[in-house]
C-alpha cells in the first residue's frame, strides 16, 4: 500500500510499557495525528516509524516495504522519510538553498538544483534562497524545514510538535501553509501533538493516546469532539462543567431540564460533562430548558468570553458553571440572564470513572 | 492500496481506490474473502464518486454497512468457536463502529450535492476499513491462523 502501516507495535523502557499493541494506517495523501499528553508514548511511536528506536514487537511497513519487524530493521536513512520537528534545526552555516539541497546528494548537481528550487517554490521561499537561517523569522525557518523534508520526495513525513516553537499568529499561518503543501504533495503524514485544536485543524484522522500506551479513540476530528468515548478524551479539549446524578428513565433531571443520558442504565450513578461552549446564555429566558442564572464574572478572550454563572433555581441551585459565548458579554447591562444547555455538548460517563 | 496520485480528489488514472496488500492480509481465507468483498464495495462507491454518479452512493453505502455487519457476525462466531480470549473485547469494538456507520450513511445522502461530503465519504470509508476493521482484525491473526491450522474448536 502507499503509505504507512504499523501493526501491533509494543515498546517498553525497562519495565515500563510505553506502547501497548498500537496499530495505525496512514494512506498516501492523508494526515493522521497522534494526540495525547507528554509521556503517553506518541513520540516513541514516531521514532519507531522513523527507525530511530529499535522495534521490540509488531511491524512497520512503508509503501508495502517492511522496514521494521522481528529480524528486520531498515536504517532511518534508507526509509525515505522526511522529518520536521519542533527544533527544525536548519544548518546555520548553510544558505536556505543549501539546507534544502543537502538531502539531495543522490541527484546530480543540476537535478538537485532544480528539485531544491521546485520545493522552495512550493513553500513560497524562493526569494530567500540565498539567505542564512538566522535572517529568517521562525515561520520562514519552519517553511524551509518543510521544504528540506519534502525535497527528496519522501514516502512518509513525520512531524513532531512542528509548530510548538512559533507564536500564536505565526503558528496559525504556518500550519495552514504546511497542510496545503502536504496535501499537494500527496504524501502520507504522521504528526504528533499534545494540542487538540491543532490536531483538529490538521488531521484527517485523530488517534487519541492514553497514559497506558494504548489508543483510546480513533476517528475524524468531529468524532473525537462530539462523541468522546471516554471522559479522558472529552476533557482533552479543556475544562468541563459537571453534574452528578442518578439515571431515571434514560435521563437525568437537572436545572437545565431533563437531559438524555444514552447508553447508561437506569439507577446508574453518572457524571454529565458539559462543555462551556455547550451552555448558551440569553436575556429573555423564553426557551424550554432556560434556567435563571446569576452572572459571577465575565472574561473576554478576544473572539469569545468565558462567563462564570451560578444556577438560581432547581435541583442544581447554587452550582457554578462556565459558559463560553461568542464575542463579549455585557456584564454592565444588569439585566437578567438565563442559561440553556446544547445536548450536543453533553457527555454522560459512569461515576466510577 | 490507494491511488498513488490523487489530484483535486480525482485519480489521474484509473486505479482502484483500495486493494488488500500483503500487510493487510489476515491469512484466514474466510476473513480475507470478507475484506476483499468490502474493498470491492468501497471501490464501487469511489468509482461512482469519480465518475460523477455520486447520487448512487446513497444506494451503495448500505451495501457496505450491511456486509460489514454480516462480516462482524461471521468473525465473532469464528472467534467464539476457537475460544479467542479477547473475543468479547473485539465484539465491543464492532459495536463501537455503529456511530461511524451512521456517519458514512449521512455523508452518502449529501454526497450528490456536496463535493466536501463526497470527499469525506471516500476518506472515511478507507479509514473505517483499513484502520478500524482490518487493523483490529490483525490483532488476532496469529491466534486464528494457528487455531485454524490445528482445526480444533479451541
Amino acid at each position: 500500500m502507499q503509505g504507512l502501516h504499523m501493526v501491533g507495535v509494543r515498546h517498553a523502557y525497562g519495565r515500563t510499557q510505553v506502547l501497548n499493541d498500537i496499530s495505525l494506517t496512514v494512506p498516501a495523501g492523508e494526515l493522521v495525528c497522534l494526540l495525547g499528553p507528554s509521556g503517553c508514548g506518541k513520540t516513541t511511536l514516531l521514532r519507531i516509524a522513523a527507525g530511530m528506536e529499535r522495534l521490540q514487537g509488531g511491524s512497520v511497513t512503508i509503501d508495502e516495504q517492511v522496514v521494521a519487524a522481528p529480524n528486520v530493521q531498515v536504517p532511518p536513512e534508507e526509509r525515505q522519510i522526511g522529518f520536521m520537528f519542533q527544533d527544525y534545526a536548519l544548518f546555520p552555516h548553510l544558505s536556505v538553498f543549501d539546507n534544502v539541497a543537502f538531502g539531495l546528494f543522490r541527484l546530480d548537481q543540476g537535478a538537485a538544483r532544480t528539485r531544491a528550487m521546485e520545493v522552495l517554490e512550493q513553500v513560497g521561499m524562493t526569494h530567500h534562497a540565498d539567505k542564512h537561517p538566522h535572517l529568517l523569522s521562525g515561520g520562514q525557518q519552519q517553511r524551509v524545514a518543510l521544504a528540506r523534508a519534502l525535497a527528496p520526495k519522501p514516502r512518509l513525513v513525520l512531524l513532531d510538535e512542528p509548530f510548538a516553537g512559533l507564536d500564536t499568529n505565526m503558528r496559525a499561518r504556518v500550519r495552514q501553509q504546511t497542510l496545503s503543501v502536504l496535501k499537494q504533495t500527496n504524501v502520507a503524514t504522521l504528526m504528533v501533538t499534545h494540542d487538540p485544536r491543532e490536531a483538529m485543524f490538521m488531521a484527517d484522522r485523530i488517534k487519541v493516546m492514553g497514559e497506558n500506551g494504548q489508543i483510546l479513540q480513533s476517528g475524524r476530528p468531529e468524532d473525537i469532539y462530539y462523541n468522546p468515548v471516554e471522559e479522558y478524551v472529552a476533557r482533552l479539549f479543556g475544562p468541563m462543567n459537571m453534574i452528578k446524578g442518578t439515571v431515571r428513565n434514560g435521563a437525568l433531571e437537572t436545572s437545565f431540564g431533563v437531559l438524555s443520558v444514552n447508553g447508561q442504565d437506569d439507577g446508574a450513578a453518572v457524571r454529565l460533562l458539559i462543555r462551556p461552549e455547550g451552555i448558551n446564555l440569553s436575556s429573555n429566558g423564553d426557551q424550554p430548558g432556560d434556567t435563571p442564572v446569576e452572572v459571577i464574572s465575565a472574561h473576554l478572550l478576544g473572539d469569545s468570553s468565558i462567563v462564570r454563572i451560578r444556577i438560581r433555581d432547581g435541583i442544581n441551585s447554587g452550582a457554578e458553571f462556565q459558559a463560553r459565548i461568542p464575542g463579549a458579554f455585557d456584564l454592565m447591562g444588569g439585566g437578567r440572564t438565563w442559561a440553556r444547555v446544547d445536548p450536543a455538548h453533553v457527555f454522560p460517563y459512569p461515576q466510577e470513572q | 492500496m490507494f491511488s498513488p496520485i490523487l489530484k483535486n480528489n480525482k485519480p489521474t488514472e484509473s486505479f482502484d481506490m483500495v486493494e488488500i496488500t500483503q500487510s493487510f492480509k489476515i491469512e484466514v481465507e474466510a476473513i480475507d474473502a470478507d475484506h476483499r468483498r468490502l474493498v470491492e464495495i468501497i471501490n464501487e462507491i469511489t468509482d461512482a464518486i469519480d465518475d460523477g454518479r455520486a447520487e448512487e452512493c446513497v444506494a451503495l453505502v448500505p451495501n457496505f454497512v450491511e456486509f460489514s455487519q454480516q462480516h462482524f457476525e461471521r468473525e465473532e462466531a469464528l472467534l467464539t468457536k476457537h475460544a479467542y480470549p479477547l473475543a468479547e473485547k473485539h465484539r465491543q469494538h464492532h459495536v463501537g463502529l455503529t456511530d461511524k456507520m451512521k456517519t458514512i450513511q449521512a455523508l452518502s445522502e449529501r454526497a450528490a450535492h456536496s463535493q466536501p461530503a463526497a470527499d469525506a465519504l471516500r476518506k472515511e470509508l478507507v479509514f473505517i476499513l483499513m484502520d478500524d476493521v482490518i487493523n483490529e482484525d490483525l490483532a488476532f491473526k496469529s491466534f486464528l491462523v494457528k487455531a485454524e491450522a490445528e482445526g480444533g474448536a479451541g
